[in-house]
């Protein structure tokens, strides 16, 4: 189900005319899709979900409540500000409380695309054919995802703020694996628009891939010069900035951005000088939501520029604490990229690793962000310039933090998708990095 | 259907504490008649559609999410998430839809959708899906509980969180968190075979963590709690002793920043229950899913060491090692009458692994032919009313040893070792052999006695290596039922409620990692 911007705000102004709160916040989230899911070289579970959230906060002085539903009709409406405003006046005051935004200034969005909204499940099938068809040829077992998505979300305040948003997805993972199991290969991004889609192409890169790294070798564990490609990046870096970078974390003193005796690193070069991260709803590669937390505006924002750690996330209580701005939560990620390509990368190593994606990255220590995780789908040895050997896959212990003090050179930024990724529209270049820890070697193709 | 019975409470719920009584009652307007209406329907234009099998699942969510930061309450909210989805098989491949809208007219649309994507993606059946039978059912299953937890007052269950953090606090916490969600879960599932079935279960999920602060070295340290979620009323809450954790969590995050750095190298561990639930889950709950096996989470969660080949020959474990898998455990959060593909679930209790042998994959329907089997046994869950099912754990547990055996007899027989609590990071890879566990609390164990606190613990193993090295394991008299609300996989990805009994167990000469650095090689 996709609402009408017309449809969110008269819906808005319904459930803001019966609320009986002091200020009121009401959220809708709707969307639709389609999938084609496939696993040896055919279709498994393939669908069209719809959806659709509305959630209504209520606040009374400093008391707070919110009440989400599914149902729209006028009596569910009642039934959820009554609940909201129920929730309210039960919970204690909250001394951090905020109250509601009133207008803001908005970009205009730009990521919707109506090919995307309009694909059809005969346009998905279409699309994956090839890609199963030439697995079938390479005789490796194709099994891959292909999901078009349209995103309505809209939040309004008894302040008199309305914003609303409308944005596409499309996402196209494919993995082939040989017959034998000794070889596996991956090929995944993301697109706004679905006539971009390049289903076969993904599928070609993944055959590759499985075909070229049968029969791996194991090598010793230990630091290695390795070449991430962006979906392993995007973990990293989706993981640093979306879930690690705090103010108020870092000013209590449980960071990574905490500085020694107290405060926090802003304004001092946490990361190597080659570095810069930021997000911009209208950044031409990812655009994203053009509001964020509280309805604030979603601006650009610079994380990391030339490696000095100029912001982080920060709430509006924390905001007004300390006397910051508030920092809301980015709703695109984009680390800007150099100019090597991958080939020229393969030819200036000596002796180094090729890594495709990375799996289950969790952390171990939030003081360093010591991450642990395992490649996956194609890792290559490198020697004097040539990629010579598929390899065995490796469990690594890295913190991004020290990774992005060792990067020789950088690709340009494209969209990215990982697996363990938060979510957020990504680009990010291919990396060259020095002395990446890989801890152990694992038999899982 | 059992969800009017929340309607028939109305006059005292506000009382009580049931916020949303009133969303609750208007969720209600669908009688057990209106869901087998919208059933017949949905199942009414799959069969004119051409559909060899279709089901229809009207599911509601009730939620509560109640979370404390300190001495204030940061978030109180409360949810209904209600709707339904229609599946087909045509000519042999699947398509599903699924919508919010309860209504004829929307079910209706729906199963044309469904039908449609089923339609479309043809092509690309290169084999034909075949469904066994299953038995046809019409039956009603309710989790049995002593106390709603959505019928107690609201204000008692601020009141137990914010009494959790002052405990923390006082005994030296910097900072403190405590949460607690309930669902309520109600199913109604009807297929084309017949079968109809009313399901509802409560799922309670507490979480807490402290943290303390040393400014000097800039050096922090954080104990989360180690309560499980369950599968139960809240008796639950009420019967755990949040509030004695929470001061010795405070205690022991102290001494965690004082404790001595980890000497990495080969160890013997004795695992906690409360840590070892989850490298359960990790390295025998997942391998032994027969879609994985299968292929069918290569693109995302991962395939399986465990191929079809393996069954009934691979040695997994030491002969102590026998692994059940139930829907009938009590406080379970697998626990269920029927799974989502309408097959019976509940007393139908199976082996994975039995003295060591893998014996059971985990299934759902239409993959027991596949390896020559003849029927699921009952492993289908789908996370949401617009999910489609997929093969989910059941409760997967390590059966206690059957003779006498505490944890200080297990702890008795280390020479130089480590005792883990609770769980701190995991990983694992694809086809489950390399998997890392780090924890919440770690102690000495020196000539069979348990010392000091040590801390930058992390323990990597190969899966088989590990179970085959476990020669110690505790009684039925320290049993304890650990769990995650939230295992993930599928796509797109579903999360699913699943429960993991177990008793502490003796591995010998692990290897361990020192995790104090920003990166280890």
């Amino acid at each position: 189900m996709i609402l009408s911007e017309a449809d969110a705000q008269a819906i808005t102004k319904k459930v803001l005319g019966l609320s009986q709160a002091e200020s009121c916040v009401v959220s809708i989230r709707c969307g639709e899709s389609r999938h084609v899911r496939y696993a040896q070289n055919m279709a498994t579970t393939n669908g069209a979900p719809s959806s659709i959230e509305i959630t209504v906060e209520s606040h009374f002085g400093k008391q707070s409540g919110s009440a989400t539903g599914t149902d729209l009709s006028d009596d569910a409406l009642a039934a959820l500000v009554s609940a909201s405003e129920n929730t309210a006046k039960l919970a204690p005051e909250n001394p951090e409380f905020m109250p509601p935004l009133g207008p803001q200034k908005y970009a205009t969005g730009t990521a919707f695309s109506a090919s995307t909204q309009a694909a059809t499940s005969d346009q998905l099938a279409r699309a994956i054919l090839p890609v199963l068809k030439q697995a079938q040829d390479k005789n490796v077992q194709a099994s891959g995802f292909l999901e078009v998505g349209t995103t309505f979300s809209s939040f309004g305040s008894s302040k008199g703020l309305f914003v609303s948003n409308q944005s596409t997805n499309v996402l196209h993972t494919v993995t082939a694996r040989t017959p034998d199991g000794t070889g596996a290969g991956w090929a995944g991004t993301t697109y706004q628009d679905f006539s971009k889609l390049d289903a076969a192409a993904m599928g070609t890169v993944a055959t590759d891939k499985a075909v070229k790294s049968q029969k791996p070798i194991k090598l010793e564990p230990g630091k290695y010069t390795v070449i991430l490609e962006p979906s392993a990046v995007s973990d990293l870096i989706g993981i640093l900035v979306g879930e690690e970078f705090d103010q108020r974390a870092a000013d209590e003193g449980r960071s990574f951005a905490t500085k020694k005796g107290g405060g926090s690193l802003l304004g001092e070069t946490v990361f190597g000088k080659n570095v810069t991260i930021y997000s911009d709803p209208n950044d031409p590669l990812v655009p994203g939501s053009i509001y964020s937390d509280d309805g604030q505006p979603a601006q650009r924002t610079v994380w990391i520029e030339d490696g000095v750690l100029k912001n982080l996330q920060c709430g509006r209580y924390w905001a007004d604490k300390t006397k910051r701005a508030p920092v809301p939560s980015p709703t695109t990620l984009v680390m800007k990229g150099g100019t090597t390509t991958t080939e020229e990368m393969i030819k200036q190593t000596k002796r180094g690793l090729l890594i495709t994606r990375f799996w289950y990255i969790r952390e171990v220590d939030p003081q360093t962000v010591l991450l642990t995780g395992l490649t996956r789908d194609g890792v290559f040895l490198i020697e004097h310039g040539e990629i010579v050997k598929p390899v065995c896959n490796f469990r690594f212990n890295q913190s991004p933090v020290a990774m992005l003090n060792k990067v020789i050179a950088m690709g340009p930024a494209l969209r990215a998708y990982g697996e363990e990724s938060i979510g957020l529209p990504i680009a990010v270049p291919t990396l060259l990095v020095d002395d990446f820890a890989l801890s152990s070697v694992s038999d899982a193709v | 259907m059992g969800g009017c019975a929340c309607a028939t409470l109305l006059p005292s719920t506000l009382f009580l504490g049931m916020r949303n009584a009133q969303a609750i009652e208007v969720a209600d307007k669908l009688d057990l008649n209106g869901k087998l209406n919208l059933a017949g329907v949905a199942l009414g234009v799959a069969k004119s559609g051409g559909a060899s099998y279709a089901d229809f699942r009207l599911c509601r969510y009730q939620t509560e999410y109640l979370e404390a930061r300190e001495h204030r309450l940061e978030e109180s909210a409360t949810g209904i998430s209600a709707g339904f989805a229609v599946r087909v098989l045509l000519d042999g491949t699947w398509g599903y839809a699924s919508s919010p809208l309860a209504t004829e007219d929307e079910v209706k649309l729906a199963t044309q959708r469904a039908l449609e994507v089923a339609k479309a993606s043809q092509p690309l059946q290169l084999r034909k899906f075949v469904l066994e039978d299953v038995p046809v059912y019409q039956d009603r299953w309710d989790m049995p509980m002593k106390t709603d937890p959505f019928l107690i007052p609201v204000d008692d269950k601020i009141g137990k969180l914010l009494a959790i953090n002052e405990a923390a606090m006082k005994a030296g916490a910097d900072y403190a968190t405590a949460s607690f969600a309930f669902v309520r879960e109600e199913k109604f599932f009807a297929s084309s075979n017949g079968s109809r079935i009313s399901q509802s279960r409560v799922r309670v999920m507490p979480e807490t963590e402290v943290t303390v602060i040393d400014k000097a070295t800039g050096k922090f340290a954080s104990r989360a709690g180690l309560a499980a979620p369950r599968g139960s009323g809240y008796e639950y809450i009420l019967g755990y002793d949040f509030i004695g954790e929470a001061a010795k969590a405070a205690e022991q995050a102290k001494e965690k920043l004082q404790a001595k750095s980890v000497v990495p190298g080969d160890y013997d561990l004795v695992l906690d229950p409360t840590h070892l639930w989850l490298t359960i889950h990790e390295s025998v709950g997942h391998p032994t899913e027969l879609d994985r096996a299968l292929g069918w989470e290569a693109n995302f969660a991962g395939t399986t060491f465990c191929t079809p080949d393996k069954l009934g020959k691979l040695q997994y474990g030491s002969k102590l090692m026998n692994i059940v898998a139930d829907r009938s455990q009590e406080g379970g959060l697998s626990t269920v009458g029927y799974d989502d593909d309408g097959v019976r679930s509940v007393g139908t209790e199976f082996p994975i692994i039995q003295n060591g042998l893998f014996v059971n994959y985990q299934m759902a329907i239409g993959q027991a032919q596949l390896i020559g089997q003849k029927t699921s046994n009952g492993c289908a869950f789908a996370d949401s009313w617009s999910s489609f099912p997929i093969q989910r754990m059941p409760n997967v547990s390590l059966q206690p040893n059957p003779k006498t055996c505490s944890l200080d007899d297990l702890i008795s027989d280390v020479k130089r070792g480590i005792y883990i609590m609770g769980n701190g990071s995991w990983s694992i890879d694809q086809q489950r052999h390399n998997f890392q566990f780090g924890g919440q609390l770690f102690y000495e164990i020196k000539n069979g006695k348990l010392g000091r606190m040590l801390r930058d613990v992390a323990y990597q193993g190969s899966t088989v290596e590990f179970w085959n090295s476990m020669d110690g394991l505790g009684d039925q008299s320290t049993y304890f039922l650990g769990g995650a609300p939230n295992c993930g996989k599928g796509q797109p990805e579903q999360t699913a409620p699943v429960s993991h009994g177990a008793v502490p167990a003796r591995f010998r000469q692990v290897t361990v990692l020192n995790t104090d650095r920003k990166e280890i090689a």
